[in-house]
């Protein structure tokens, strides 16, 4: 969360690390090497580290502390509201509710990177939703659960890549493009489903049920902790291997406190989730566990961050976000890259069609108006997160914690009683504010216009 | 013209050996269409073509379309009913939400940005409009109630339109969270999800509001009232012109303005014939130019005025065009867009009230989807040759689309498809949206404009 990429951000720390103090350490100095790589890589202990993050915070680089704060603020404002909010039994449930959000709003992320937009994700997510429950249903075509997600990804991915082309290519501009790509979604769904309801909540098909299990399923307590064991093991232990070999290497490295806090932080985190997760929060028998969907969505970041902040293509991809004349003069593919970006937003979006079929269960033609409103929720979650609406700025964490935030927002307000347009409108309100917010930002960042 | 005057020049040295002004690439020429400088009709209609040629087609396309799309419902449509004196006004009626709304974003997208509100907004200025008429609530008289519910909307789109030209938030952000916002408020206006409102035509106060499209002018009072209009028109243009000449300024052809007169004399001419044509039953005979046809045609001409010959309008193509190119020349760019968005509201509300017009004075929340209002609007923008990149296109533009999106709306619903009829109202607009775009992409890269990395 700390050590943003190189591309996006050096240009934007020197300026705010000439205030920085009296200190002398290499984070403060403006003409050293600091110039080109942010403080925090130079820091070479934790107290230079936090003060180096400081700085950035300061210079309108805040990485993921706003939407943090949004979240402790959302869920400080809820349980005084409503005792029940922080109940374990609303916790995962916001959380499950709130998955959604997150993996459409990691969709549309790839398309906002390239300082492009992507309206198309909502029904694109639906449209994956009618194919899954579509192909396994056993009196059609009866796939196996598997082939049904794997097709459907696949027929979304292929969307992308026409829509991708279009603004690639053609260079028509991505938000009509994806507009006219999602009426005639909208269409195509209604053909597919033919006026009826297509369900998969029948439990004598065992690939109906693996489906549901998706989102209403659950491992074991006992499970949930060797998991979370395992897990918190193995990336502890890449992470230290990996300083440890950057070390070994002459390479800068951050303070060994900071790595080891952040493994830490990283246990706790997890063991606060299993716990909440494993208390039993049936009304009536048991239900306990840590459903499914986190660990999958926890997948769909890992794969979207490794993609997007260790690869060439992810680092091309903030290369054209940044300033497209500049990444095609270093020999960057546009259309190539582009195209892709679009790809990887449908097929993210896919996913979240089959986390949406399992959801909903049953799927009729109303899904048309949850996926239209969908669109807009995604991209509010990406602004909210801290991904910027001009490209080269932001992650895929921030869709997951910007999902948080307003998949809290409609819980806590559902909670209060509160109607649905009036849950439109703060929406609404929220969208604005993170937008006016992501171009102040810009605005105090030395970099851009 | 400010938006065409760069293009024309490129083409004009290949027009060939006559030698007339249009052709002299390195005369006035260079500055002003060819049009203003032919001499004769023929010159005249070469120089259009060539015009034509270079990817600035005007209403060209458009007209073509409106043609092509009328011809084949006509074919297809069972019974051949397409063509119907009925049904062309019923077209018109329920063509008239998207006119109203194409026209507004229009102006917003001559500016390089766009309104995905405008659906939203007009739904919210219908409802404002019909709750304040309601006896049992403000009961305000109609035309307070109207200025009431354009001024909100007004409001509406000026700050939408700060946000945007102060704060710099991308229009398009802004607009949508507009839409969400407007969406959520037109609900609670309305009294809740099943809230529902209407005007009747007993009522004499609300009669007004009603009549606006179901309402009809007598026939002979239509034909009148053309002869008035064609009349005052042509001799305002003649004059206009014999002032021009007078004072040794470059003016088109007499012959020309002679055919403009004849062929407006001629269209008004048909609409009417058309609408006197009784459209009831034998019982209950409904003939007579509805008072929307003129209603629209005023919101037309003003906006035709307001973007071709105030400095406002030059403004508005001169930022379209070139932001900073207008910034340094002293436009404020700020005010500007300001007002542009609030007059583009405004004409949206006026399209809500016309909206509840055309559903018999009712309005509740399954009216319109603001959504696919939206779409429609941007869409026929785009279709009638409005270019989303800013600088280049005109009102009769988003009002031609506005009702080739209708025609094509109502001869879908003519055929009778079964369950493909909801499908096809998505992925019709879909596609002829892209392909509007694609049109408009490929036109700008053949007139060498600045395209985008």
């Amino acid at each position: 969360m700390s050590d943003r990429p190189v591309t996006t951000d050096s240009g934007e720390t020197p300026s705010g690390t000439a205030d920085a103090g009296t200190v002398v350490d290499l984070t403060a100095a403006p003409e050293a090497a600091a110039a080109d790589v942010p403080p925090e890589l130079l820091a070479q202990s934790l107290g230079q580290y936090a003060r180096a993050w400081w700085v950035r915070v300061r210079g309108g680089n805040s990485g993921v502390l706003p939407v943090v704060l949004a979240i402790v603020v959302v869920a400080v404002s809820f349980q005084v509201a409503n005792s029940n909010f922080l109940s374990a039994l609303n916790l995962v449930n916001l959380f499950k509710q709130s998955t959604v959000y997150m993996v459409l709003a990691m969709a549309e992320i790839f398309a906002l990177l390239l300082g492009e937009i992507d309206l198309s994700v909502g029904l694109v997510m639906a449209f994956g939703s009618v194919i899954v429950a579509e192909l396994v249903q056993p009196t059609g075509a009866n796939f196996p659960w598997w082939a049904a997600i794997i097709v459907a990804l696949l027929v979304c991915s292929a969307f992308g890549a026409l829509q991708g082309s279009l603004v690639a290519r053609l260079r028509m501009p991505s938000f009509i493009v994806t507009l006219g790509g999602l009426l005639i979604l909208e269409g195509v769904a209604i053909i597919i489903l033919g006026g009826s309801l297509v369900s998969i909540g029948n439990s004598r098909f065992t690939n109906e049920v693996v489906l549901y299990d998706i989102f209403y399923g659950q491992f074991d307590p006992v499970v949930s902790w060797i998991l979370l064991a395992v897990l918190v093991g193995a990336a502890g232990t890449g992470f230290w291997l990996r300083d440890v070999r950057k070390r070994r290497a002459g390479l800068e490295t951050p303070p060994r406190s900071l790595t080891a806090l952040k493994i830490a932080l990283m246990a706790v985190a997890g063991i606060a989730v299993v716990a909440i997760c494993n208390v039993n929060r049936a009304h009536s028998g048991t239900i306990e566990g840590v459903p499914y969907i986190i660990p999958i969505v926890l997948v769909v970041l890992a794969a979207s961050t490794v993609l997007l902040q260790r690869t060439r293509f992810g680092r091309y991809v903030y290369a054209i976000g940044g300033n497209p004349e500049a990444a095609r003069r270093a020999g960057v593919s546009l259309p190539r890259v582009r195209t892709w970006g679009f790809v990887l937003a449908a097929l993210t979006s896919g996913i979240a069609g089959v986390l949406f079929a399992s959801w909903q269960v049953s799927l009729t033609t109303n899904i048309i108006k949850t996926a239209n409103s969908y669109v807009l929720l995604a991209v509010a979650a990406a602004v909210i997160g801290g991904t910027s609406l001009f490209g080269g700025r932001g992650k895929t964490i921030h869709g997951v914690l910007g999902g948080l935030v307003i998949g809290g927002i409609y819980n806590g307000l559902y909670l209060l009683g509160v109607s649905s347009q009036w849950i439109d409108v703060v929406v609404a309100a929220v969208l604005l504010v993170a937008a006016a917010v992501d171009v102040l930002s810009r605005r105090g960042a030395p970099r851009q216009a | 013209m400010t938006a065409d005057s760069g293009e024309t020049r490129a083409e004009t040295a290949g027009a060939g050996a006559a030698v007339d002004l249009t052709a002299a690439p390195d005369a006035a020429a260079a500055d002003v269409s060819a049009e203003l400088l032919a001499q004769s009709l023929g010159q005249y209609l070469r120089a259009w073509w060539l015009g034509v040629r270079s990817g600035n087609s005007g209403v060209l396309p458009v007209v073509l379309a409106m043609v092509l799309v009328a011809i084949t419902f006509e074919i297809v449509t069972p019974e051949h009913a397409f063509l119907r004196p009925s049904n062309l006004v019923y077209i018109f009626g329920l063509s008239t939400v998207y006119i109203m709304l194409a026209m507004a974003e229009t102006v917003v997208l001559l500016l390089g940005e766009i309104d995905l509100s405008v659906g939203a907004v007009a739904l919210v200025g219908g409802v404002i409009a019909f709750k304040l008429v309601q006896q049992s609530g403000p009961d305000w008289p109609w035309w307070a109630a109207v200025l009431a519910s354009l001024a909100c909307c007004g409001v509406i789109g000026a700050l939408q339109g700060t946000l945007t030209a102060r704060l710099k938030i991308p229009s398009f952000v802004v607009t949508l969270a507009g839409f969400l916002l407007f969406s959520g408020l037109l609900v609670v206006v309305l009294g809740g999800a099943n809230g529902f409102l209407s005007v009747s035509s007993s009522v004499p106060n609300q009669r007004v509001i009603y009549n606006m499209v179901q309402g009809v002018i007598v026939p002979v009072a239509g034909w009148v009232a053309l002869a008035v209009v064609v009349g005052a028109a042509g001799v305002a243009l003649w004059l206009r012109e014999a002032a021009r000449r007078r004072q040794g300024l470059v003016t088109p052809p007499a012959s020309l303005t002679a055919i403009r007169i004849a062929l407006v004399a001629l269209v008004g001419v048909g609409v009417v014939l058309i609408c006197t044509v009784n459209r009831g039953t034998p019982l209950v005979s409904v003939q007579g130019v509805p008072w929307v046809i003129p209603i629209v045609l005023v919101v037309l001409g003003a906006w035709t005025l307001l973007l071709q010959r105030t400095r406002f309008g030059r403004y508005i193509y001169a930022i379209g065009g070139n932001p900073e190119a207008a910034s340094r020349a002293g436009v404020s760019l700020a005010g500007i867009r300001t007002w542009a968005f609030a007059l583009c509201s405004a004409t949206a509300g006026l399209g809500g009230i016309l909206l509840g017009s055309f559903f018999f004075g009712q309005y509740s929340t399954n009216t319109a989807d603001p959504g696919q209002l939206v779409l429609y609007a941007v869409a026929a923008a785009v279709i009638g040759g409005v270019s989303l990149f800013g600088g280049r296109g005109k009102a009769i533009h988003g009002f031609l689309g506005g009702l080739l999106i209708g025609g094509i709306a109502y001869g879908v619903s003519l055929l009778n498809l079964g369950t493909l009829a909801t499908p096809l109202e998505y992925i019709v607009p879909g596609g002829v949206l892209l392909a509007a775009v694609l049109v408009d992409v490929l036109s700008r890269r053949g007139t060498g404009s600045v395209t985008r990395v």
